[in-house]
């Protein structure tokens, strides 16, 4: 048995419990599974291809980026998964020459260089880096705006250590942050050759020293367990630089079969899902090791895992759950206040309580937050979602509480705002959605955060007059602003004339708020601007918001927009429940959610 | 009574097929009065494109749409119901304008 087994048992009701989720594909699923595919020359076999392919091109947005799903702004991730796996498909990519714009649109000097951010105004980061190269480079056959500086930036990453960072000033090596950073040289040097910038010595000598007695890798020394996605990464890293692991992991990795012959992600969890086969798969790869005896298994499992209409989530379909969805259930279940959970020796647990048991097992070695689907990696937004629905509420999940904590400290960036997840650029979104966290937590801020650094990154976002909010470069939005706003508040600065503003100039004559100008209200920044009016006590003009609600709400849900069609889903339909339940008086404050 | 001329049905009609064509290409002049926009158009007649529709259709003819208080979801479903909504902003206009 692995140490991640003993470290990490799930119950194996949990598999099959009441858990929610969307039952639709989900993009890095899509990407892993035919990635996947074409490691084994099977892509051919993918059932429904064009269905799968037509997904991925629905995540194009008119800039020429994708997006993580419809209607959401382009970033680097969402548009180098679509895109390598459209190639995967052996499909073309629709217009490459406006996707290769916007990626040039994304690329930023930081003073040690010059690299790609996850969006336009964003710092840059190893993981948009490594995304956009390939995408750049191998997807659109561009080049990079400037070889040289990104060389010399990419050279800045390596730490004393021998190790990677996610950005020059990062002070974390990670096994990710070492694969990212050699498969974007590796790109670049197979457009014309070039020596790696790094003292790759030093650099294959720490990745080797992550490897664990039992023969998988762990992320960092921090890290307290070996694991499939660091193994991956760790093999393939030091197979692009030419070395090998100082010991034989494929044991490890073959040890993680499970009854169907595809891989686990560690023995005694029962699900084979499409990230394990994903990282067993390329590890085997990265070391020479032979795939063709697990081939068909692994096509079969990835086969089982494809959604109706195309596209791939991480298990079956039925029980595939994720945190946001799962919390969302129970946001919108009015009818048990959160802590109200029976007992865990209750004979017959109620679903709230059940969903609640799930979104604690999200919380995984290594990474303190939760995730969004089991395995990824900790994201500030479902920890936010996840606390606020009422997990680890009960004075037994202190430990928890704790891991969360260190989890957010850790991950605060060196210009003081945070990103989705470790070493991801800062934007407003994540940086007032670990601030909610930290509230949650019952922590001062300024006690757990470098304060004077946050303060600095919400300073580069405010207008002067302190009431408009965005990234460098990108246009102001009503929710930027007001997750500002939030964002002071926790620091003790907040300005109620500022939230007033604020609001004032995007109040919609008929009813809610409208992200930019005062035309179109959406469920979002309605959500938001109530939430944040309430953070800072101001009154609630209960008969404007009603008019909203009655307009998006019906039997079917809550719609996004007075525009948008039907219910807009889980997520919708639990911010939706949230407000009415706030104008009906039954709720004092909105919690202080964010979502996009 | 205003000297305002509120155009015929069938001049709103086709105004409102040309105003829509101009963002959304042959599509609207095709489409059957009573068809769908959804089905006539697919995926390019998502929300976006209906709240672009909405702005033409408002500097084309002069009047304004409340987000809320009009059901724009049913308004502009189906180029019957855009010609019939805009008439009746048209008309309700005109009442008021004779009013004052």
């Amino acid at each position: 048995m692995s140490a991640l087994t003993q470290a990490q048992p799930v119950p194996a009701a949990l598999s099959q419990s009441r858990a929610a989720g969307t039952g639709e594909p989900d993009l890095w699923c899509t990407y892993a599974a035919m990635r996947t595919l074409a490691w084994l020359g099977r892509t051919a076999e993918a059932e429904d291809a064009e269905a799968t392919a037509r997904y991925l091109r629905s995540r194009r947005n008119s800039d020429g980026g994708y997006a993580w799903s419809a209607g959401m702004p382009s970033d680097a991730w969402a548009t180098f998964y679509c895109t390598q796996a459209l190639a995967d498909l052996g499909r073309p990519l629709p217009e490459p020459d406006g996707t290769a714009q916007w990626l040039r649109g994304t690329w930023t000097a930081d003073g040690t260089g010059a690299a790609y951010a996850m969006a336009p105004g964003q710092a840059p980061d190893v993981w948009a880096t490594h995304f956009s190269t390939r995408s750049t480079v191998r997807i659109c056959g561009d080049g990079v705006p400037d070889r040289a500086r990104l060389l010399a930036w990419l050279g800045a990453l390596q730490r004393p250590d021998g190790g990677l960072s996610w950005s020059p000033d990062s002070r974390t090596s990670d096994v990710r942050a070492c694969h990212y950073g050699a498969a974007a040289w590796f790109a670049l040097n197979g457009v014309a050759p070039v020596d790696p910038p790094w003292d790759v010595a030093a650099l294959t000598r720490w990745l080797c020293e992550q490897q664990t007695p039992e023969g998988g890798f762990r992320f960092s020394p921090e890290a307290d367990v070996p694991c499939m996605w660091a193994t991956y990464r760790a093999t393939a890293a030091l197979n692009i630089l030419g070395a090998s692991p100082s010991r034989p992991v494929e044991p490890w990795i073959r040890e993680l079969r499970g009854a169907s012959g595809a891989f686990v992600r560690w023995q005694g969890y029962e699900v084979e899902d499409v990230w394990a086969s994903f990282c067993a798969v390329g590890a085997l790869q990265a070391v020479g090791a032979p795939t063709a005896d697990v081939a068909d298994a692994v096509v079969a499992r990835i086969s089982a895992l494809r959604c109706a209409g195309g596209g791939y989530t991480y298990r079956e379909p039925e029980h595939a759950a994720d945190a946001l969805s799962t919390a969302a259930a129970v946001l919108a279940d009015g009818t048990e206040p959160p802590g109200a959970r029976e007992s865990s020796g209750s004979p017959e647990p109620s679903v709230r309580a059940d969903r609640i048991t799930w979104l604690e097992s999200c919380q995984l070695p290594n990474e303190g937050g939760l995730m969004y689907m089991p395995a990824r990696g900790s994201e500030i937004r479902c920890t936010l979602w996840g606390l606020t629905a009422g997990a680890f509420a009960g004075e037994a999940a202190q430990p928890a509480r704790r891991r969360i904590a260190e989890w957010v400290r850790g991950i605060q960036n060196p210009d003081g705002g945070f990103g989705f997840w470790e070493g991801r650029g800062s934007e407003l979104l994540s940086t007032a959605a670990a601030v909610g966290v930290v509230r949650h937590l019952g922590a001062a801020v300024p006690e757990l955060l470098d304060a004077a650094a946050l303060r600095a990154f919400v300073s580069r976002c405010l207008g002067p007059d302190e009431c408009t909010a965005a990234l460098p470069g990108t246009e102001p939005t009503l929710r930027q602003g007001l997750q500002a706003q939030r964002i002071r508040h926790a620091l003790g600065e907040g300005s109620p004339h500022a939230v007033t503003s604020l609001l004032d100039r995007h109040r919609v004559r008929g009813g809610g708020w409208a992200n930019t100008g005062a035309r179109l209200p959406d469920l979002l920044s309605t959500y938001e601007a109530v939430a944040t009016a309430d953070l800072y006590g101001l009154p609630l003009d209960a008969e404007h918001l009603r008019r909203f609600t009655d307009r998006v709400h019906s039997d079917g849900g809550t719609a996004w927009s007075p525009l948008a069609p039907g219910s807009g889903g889980p997520l919708a339909d639990a911010l939706g429940s949230l407000l009415r339940r706030r104008v009906d008086g039954a709720l004092r404050a909105l919690p202080d959610l964010a979502l996009s | 009574m205003s000297n305002r001329t509120i155009p015929a049905y069938d001049e709103t009609l086709s105004r409102v097929r040309e105003v829509l064509g101009e963002l959304l290409g042959d599509g609207p002049k095709s489409a059957g009065e009573d068809q769908p926009l959804t089905e006539a158009l697919g995926d390019r007649y998502d929300s976006l494109a209906a709240l672009e529709c909405v702005s033409r259709v408002e500097n084309a003819f002069g009047i304004e749409v409340d987000f809320v208080a009009h059901d724009v979801r049913y308004s502009f479903a189906t180029l019957r119901r855009i010609a019939e909504f805009v008439r009746g902003e048209l008309e309700d206009r005109a009442v008021l304008e004779n009013r004052a």
